[in-house]
């Protein structure tokens, strides 16, 4: 992709997200469902203040999947209001701790507020990019991301990075929005699309192959939407023939010998 | 930003070490400040407790 539309893509990114932190809602076009199958839980949910609760931008539950322990060092990639940060900063206690980057500061400063009314010690917000990970190589147990990866223009640097800074044997667990089928080059080209977690998408076998081209191991997926259209879903109804929510699930490869 | 963070911090571009210049901390955390990479000869501040590491290409 030209240098200058991956640019173009990012300030629009940045600048729907800063629209979204301001406002505090979502960047889906119908009410977002946020506890259920595949979402958050009523208890994790309850467990947060009102305004984190009901502020998530994500279609999936990350640290559900992650199987968090005590102890692990967690990287959550796109942190946005620092929904899935507050959830794995309880599970991996005070010994261990979250890092998210976000590359939009209105985000930023909005899950440094929560974090500050949470009282929690063991979460950090820094301002970076995905692409481009301040962290050093080898130093986090586990990534997560909620939604946010489709929204990369360049995806192959984003898993790139993941696995650099993953411990050998380090987890990816992320929820994302994959394609069922190829959208229209007219709905590609639409920014408003893009920033709306669509253009961005890719198909869901040419998104795992990437996974596994950057150097990753056992990626799997789980599609996370709802078997009947009827039922509540992260993706809106007019979007469900195009698109669905998955967690995936891979490893960064153990030393050898 | 808290100080434990330098162990993991790295910079964005070259993934090189990181100095730490605190120019104000309160007892939880450093408020303002700076991370410098040598070998890129660049600075990335530590404004209102937040690092900023976005590649200098990307900072507005």
């Amino acid at each position: 992709m030209a240098k200058e539309r991956s640019q173009a893509i990012k300030q629009a990114v940045k600048e729907r997200y800063a629209t979204l932190a301001r406002r505090q809602t979502s960047c889906c076009p119908t009410p977002q469902i946020r506890e259920g199958e595949g979402m958050y839980s009523r208890k994790e949910l309850q467990d947060l203040p009102q305004n984190v609760a009901e502020f998530s931008l994500g279609c999936g539950n990350p640290t559900a999947i992650a199987e968090l322990r005590e102890g692990e060092t967690v990287l959550d990639l796109g942190s946005g209001g620092g929904i899935d940060c507050f959830l794995a900063a309880q599970k991996v206690g005070k010994k261990g701790r979250v890092i998210g980057v976000d590359m939009t500061p209105e985000m930023v400063f909005l899950a440094r507020e929560n974090t500050r009314k949470m009282g929690l010690a063991n979460v950090e917000f820094r301002l970076g990019e995905m692409e481009h990970l301040p962290l050093e190589a080898n130093s986090v147990d586990v990534i997560i991301s909620n939604c946010v990866i489709n929204l990369a223009p360049d995806k192959d640097a984003v898993f790139k990075e993941a696995l650099r800074v993953l411990k050998p044997g380090g987890r990816l667990c992320i929820s994302d929005i994959v394609l069922k089928r190829e959208l229209s080059l007219e709905v590609k080209e639409d920014m408003q699309q893009w920033t709306g977690c669509v253009a961005g998408a890719l198909k869901g076998k040419i998104y795992l192959g990437k996974i596994a081209r950057a150097g990753f191991v056992q990626v799997t997926a789980q599609d996370n939407s709802p078997r009947e259209k009827s039922e509540a879903s992260p993706v809106p109804g007019r979007l469900r023939d195009y698109i669905s929510s998955v967690n995936v699930s891979a490893r960064k490869p153990s030393v050898s010998g | 930003m808290k100080k434990e963070l330098m162990e993991i911090l790295a910079c964005p571009v070259c993934k090189g070490p990181l100095e730490l210049t605190v120019e104000e901390e309160d007892e939880r955390e450093i408020v303002k400040g700076s991370l410098y990479c040598g070998h890129c000869s660049e600075r990335y501040p530590i404004e209102d407790t937040i690092p900023n590491l976005l590649p200098p290409g990307l900072r507005t």
